[in-house]
């Protein structure tokens, strides 16, 4: 058997373990997270609009992402709405940045990897790179918004009695608590997404200003500044929307 | 809240001033030029033999030197590129780029793009001060250390010519870590808690993944589609897989004690068992999306190759395996190690109540 299926099935059973059912569907939001990232490449390929796709795959990745990741629905419902807005406001910040960094494309780096390749693939490139930018900051924007909602409503079940102002301190430490490290969670996720294209950058001897103008490093070094954009503005969204059916009961 | 206030003001100032000083730096080794005509000259439909169909596009201009001894010359250039902008792209009138000169002719090397990874960064410091208040400047201290510690250990990783990769990466993790939590939290049970939890989920994900890699003969791992390999891929894939996954295990073990924490202040008696299930329940709720956040990080960065390997006519199974197998294995391995730390946190935390116990 190959390394890929006997870790898929180590991390089946161990998920089933610790997660009970709950664990199981985490366990199939993740297979079916891949598939939807296959198909929306299929999709692209297939000569689908690539704005479309976003449109239609970026709020069903929230719903997939939080709602089969997540067995509360009280908490999946408070992180979908606070994780959509958000989405929806980095969007906004991806459009804006890459638009003044022009970094359209594959980098030079990546000339080997393109020989025999099409150069010309009737593509638009432009608008698979606001793709790239926005699905990775997804998981980071969802994840910070399930731990804040999670902490939250678990926070208010424990002590039904709180005060308005000692909910918003409490939250307030909480979210600096977590922000502090789901930032460190983007951090060396793309550390160990681009170790060696950093290496590469090392080895070949780039000056500062060439890897600062550099199309790949500009990519990256953006989408790792938008996602934590994201995460951090999770932190009052999430309080306020945990909150904000309290008022009403 | 006037001195936040006004820190934001002095931040957003500054970081202005230095995006616009950034903007009209002319001062590179390479010539630096901005465009100061173009048009469109031809479009030519082309066809390639997958049969996609794309259009090439002429640009012609003129532009004007900013740097060099040619300084204040104007010079012409021709840009061709096609619609797609895969490997090529679309310039505009008023973008200052770097150039290559020949006579009196120009041909455009790249797009200047400093100056916005300054404004992002201006803005990436002003929410971080506005939303963590007195703690932001922990916030920058720890992505400080962090960015410092990955350069030594790229040094290091080079300087060994990527021998004993996991020696180097699971130190540098040890290090990441200790360093992370003695900055943003300071020295004390919580913390200690954490980083045990930390470092106990990361060596046991980790040594198992490596058992069941060592087991099944590393079968069906495609070194050969590690990108941008300048040494052997494999060295890459097991340092890429041990710093990728300790964040999320630095963040997941942070979450559980933090919550777990909150929860007996506000309720000191609870019970050992209603403990455990409210350590197992934030973790459940956390484990699912923390996984999906290291995946599509590592999935979204395969994403222009995978459409174009498939664009090209290549089979679902060979584009698999040569754009998103690794980034696969690579989830997995992080997957374990989150699911892992969910138990090991809640009985990590056990130490802070036994503490709380103490105290009454």
């Amino acid at each position: 058997m190959s390394s890929l299926n006997v870790l898929l099935i180590v991390l089946l059973i161990l998920i089933c373990l610790v997660g009970g059912t709950a664990g199981l569907k985490s366990f199939f939001s993740i297979i079916i997270n891949f598939l939807l990232i296959f198909l929306v490449a299929l999709l692209i390929s297939w000569g689908a609009n690539v704005w479309f796709t976003i449109i239609c795959f970026v709020p069903l990745k929230l719903l997939t992402i939080i709602y089969l990741g997540t067995h509360d629905t009280k908490i999946a419902d408070r992180a979908f709405r606070s994780s959509l807005i958000v989405t929806i406001l980095i969007t906004l910040v991806i459009l804006g940045l890459d638009y003044l960094a022009q970094a359209i494309g594959v980098g030079e780096q990546a000339s080997e990897d393109l020989i025999g390749m099409s150069m010309a693939p009737g593509l638009n490139y432009a608008a698979i790179g606001i793709l790239v930018a926005i699905f990775s900051t997804l998981g980071a924007i969802s994840e910070a918004a399930v731990a804040m909602s999670a902490g939250l409503i678990e926070l208010k079940k424990q002590k039904q009695d709180l005060s308005h102002e000692a909910y918003w301190q409490s939250a307030r430490n909480m979210g600096q608590d977590i922000l502090g490290t789901a930032i460190n969670t983007i951090l060396f996720g793309f550390f160990g997404s681009c170790l060696a294209l950093f290496i590469w950058y090392t080895r070949l001897h780039y000056t500062f200003s060439q890897i600062m103008n550099d199309k790949l490093f500009v990519q990256e070094a953006l989408v790792i500044v938008d996602s934590i954009i994201g995460v951090l503005l999770i932190v009052p969204l999430a309080t306020w929307v945990v909150n904000r059916p309290t008022k009403q009961n | 809240m006037q001195k936040k206030t006004l820190s934001l003001i002095i931040i957003a100032i500054l970081g202005l001033v230095a995006t616009v000083t950034i903007y009209f730096r002319t001062n590179y080794t390479e010539p630096l030029a901005v465009i100061t005509q173009i048009k469109t000259t031809t479009r030519t439909n082309e066809k390639d033999q997958y049969d996609n169909r794309d259009q090439q596009i002429t640009q012609t201009g003129t532009l004007k030197l900013l740097n060099t001894n040619q300084r204040g010359q104007t010079l012409t250039f021709t840009n061709t590129y096609d619609r797609s902008q895969l490997v090529n792209q679309r310039f505009q009138q008023h973008q200052r780029v770097f150039v290559q000169v020949t006579g009196n002719k120009a041909t455009i090397n790249n797009a200047k793009r400093d100056w916005v990874l300054v404004l992002a960064v201006t803005l990436l410091i002003l929410l971080i001060v506005q939303i963590m208040a007195q703690k932001s400047y922990l916030v920058m201290l720890s992505l400080l250390f962090n960015i410092i510690i990955f350069g030594i250990t790229i040094r290091l990783d080079i300087w060994r010519n990527g021998t004993n990769p996991i020696l180097i990466y699971s130190l540098a993790a040890i290090i990441f870590a200790v360093g992370s939590f003695l900055i943003f939290q300071g020295w004390h049970l919580k913390m200690a808690v954490m980083l045990l939890s930390t470092i106990s989920a990361l060596l046991l994900a980790f040594a198992l993944s490596y058992g069941i890699m060592a087991v099944t003969k590393e079968k069906g791992i495609t070194y050969m589609a590690v990108a941008y390999a300048t040494q052997s891929p494999r060295s890459l894939f097991l340092g890429q897989t041990l710093l990728g996954v300790l964040g999320a295990v630095m963040d997941e073990s942070t979450d559980i004690v933090t919550s777990l924490n909150e929860v007996l202040e506000h309720r000191p008696d609870v019970s050992t068992k209603q403990f455990w299930q409210s350590g197992l329940a934030i973790g459940r709720e956390i484990m699912g999306p923390l996984i999906n956040v290291l995946f599509l990080i590592f999935m979204a960065d395969a994403l222009p190759m995978t459409i174009l390997y498939l664009r090209d006519n290549n089979s679902i199974n060979y584009t698999f395996t040569y754009t998103l197998s690794l980034g696969v294995i690579q989830s997995l391995i992080s997957a374990i190690g989150i699911v892992l730390t969910v138990p090991i946190a809640t009985l990590a935390s056990l130490l802070l109540r036994r503490k709380q116990v103490q105290h009454e």
